[in-house]
């Protein structure tokens, strides 16, 4: 599981590689930490290259909506597989995110 | 500086020496304010302070020197204000800062109470104060967003008496006054009776008489209190021992409107018609995954769901739904045609075929 972050403009993107399970949880969560701090920035999730989301995975993309909602920024969530859209569909999420 | 007599001129220097001691009061005025606010839960637009400026001083002192044999007769070194949303609560506020601070009477101020039968014009309520053991007063000055606004704009114009302004000004500026002042007592009755029309649904939902009233966002509200939805929640929430996050449930109102609810009454027998559905549906996608975190969504995203599938709404029904809570989306479709896969073989849509 890789995660790589990028920023353009006034935009930080976080690009998911491999399989968010428990085991990649602990790791993508410091990954991500650059995002949390982001203030003022959309933050966009792209999930093109995430094959899979454990509820660890959930937990994660949880925090980062919370800390940028805390900061007044949108997070969009973009190009998930129909088994991530499952998840968060199952799961009750699905109208929390932005997602395209 | 040079218009200063001799007098006044002392009276700055001694301003000068007492800067600091001015500054450390205005600091502790304003802390104790909002500490105050903080514990009465009172919402306000602005708590602010500051020292008079050397520059206002100096004006003050060259229109009315005289009046002041030193520097601590100028009330208003250092001046507070706050300014409220509602005009009751500039009396609520009021009685706390009597609680804090020493109100010296004689000087103190209702402006409001000034004006005769047929008059209108500067709203605000003056308090000159002081803090324990400091030589100096302060002022405190209390009033409405309406009554800033007017105040500001008054001052703007750069009259500092009423004498200069021209009548025609005067008049038009006044009638403005009225206006706010019957503006401000309309925001207070709608406050008074919003929270009226809450207490009346409150109890008329723990009555049981959700028939008689209407569903809107804060019935909506204190229908969800009730908590027959936690218990479905948590019923879902069993099935994976998942945690249940809390998430907005407001989105979710316009839908019960498109599904005819137009009381709670409607609404509390559509969630127990296919609250029993809304689980087995989540049973069933939940049930051979390790998901273990739910959102506090979920028994009413799938009770909308039953209830269009059950009525025939099919997944065109599906992607309205996901439309009106996602936003529409090009991703709605598939997202209708997934849970509608899902669902298709459960009970509830036997009964439909």
């Amino acid at each position: 599981m890789k995660t790589q972050i990028t920023q353009e403009d006034n935009c930080l993107t976080a690009c998911f590689i491999g399989r968010l399970d428990t085991a990649a949880a602990v790791q993508t969560a410091e990954d991500v930490k650059p995002l949390l701090e982001a203030a003022n920035k959309e933050i966009v999730l792209d999930c093109s290259a995430l094959e899979y989301i454990s509820s660890s995975g959930l937990r994660i993309f949880l925090t980062i909506r919370k800390e940028a909602a805390a900061h007044g920024c949108k997070v969009i969530v973009r190009n998930i597989n129909a088994d991530i859209r499952q998840v968060f569909m199952m799961t009750g999420f699905i109208s929390l995110f932005e997602i395209q | 500086m040079e218009t200063l007599d001799f007098h006044c001129r002392l009276i700055m220097d001694e301003y000068r020496e007492a800067l600091p001691v001015l500054e450390d009061m205005k600091n502790t005025v304003l802390a104790r304010l909002n500490d105050a606010l903080g514990r009465s839960g009172l919402s306000v637009t602005a708590v602010e302070a500051r020292v008079k400026t050397e520059e206002s001083l100096a004006g003050k002192l060259v229109r009315k020197g005289n009046k002041y044999a030193t520097l601590s007769d100028i009330t208003d070194l250092v001046g507070a204000r706050i300014i409220t949303f509602y005009t009751d609560d500039v009396d609520r506020i009021a009685s706390m800062a009597e609680k804090l601070f020493e109100i010296d009477w004689v000087n103190s101020v209702d402006k409001r109470r000034l004006h005769q039968l047929d008059s209108f014009g500067y709203n605000s309520l003056h308090y000159i104060c002081r803090l324990p053991d400091c030589d100096f007063r302060f002022e405190l000055q209390l009033r409405t967003t309406l009554q800033h606004a007017w105040a500001a704009i008054n001052h703007d114009t750069g009259y500092k008496s009423g004498i200069e302004i021209p009548q025609e000004y005067m008049r038009r500026m006044n009638r403005l006054a009225g206006m706010l002042e019957m503006a401000d007592d309309e925001f207070s009755r709608i406050r008074t009776e919003l929270t009226d029309y809450r207490r009346r649904v409150q109890t008329l939902v723990q009555s049981g008489r959700l028939d008689d009233v209407m569903l809107d966002g804060d019935t909506f509200r204190s229908y969800l209190q009730v908590g027959s939805i936690d218990a479905l929640n948590r019923r879902i929430a069993a099935i994976n021992q998942a945690e249940i996050q809390d998430t907005p449930l407001s989105r979710f109102l316009k839908v019960f409107k498109a599904l005819k609810c137009n009381t709670l009454g409607d609404l509390d027998r559509l969630i127990k018609q296919y609250g029993d559905d809304a689980y087995l549906l989540a049973r069933h996608q939940l049930g051979n995954t390790d998901l273990d975190i739910i959102s506090s969504a979920i028994g009413l995203q799938n009770i909308c769901i039953v209830c269009i599938l059950s009525t025939g709404g099919g997944k065109i029904g599906l992607e309205r739904l996901f439309d009106a809570l996602n936003g529409h989306n090009t991703q709605n479709g598939a997202l209708a045609e997934l849970t509608y896969e899902q669902a298709k073989n459960l009970p509830f849509m036997q009964n439909n075929k």
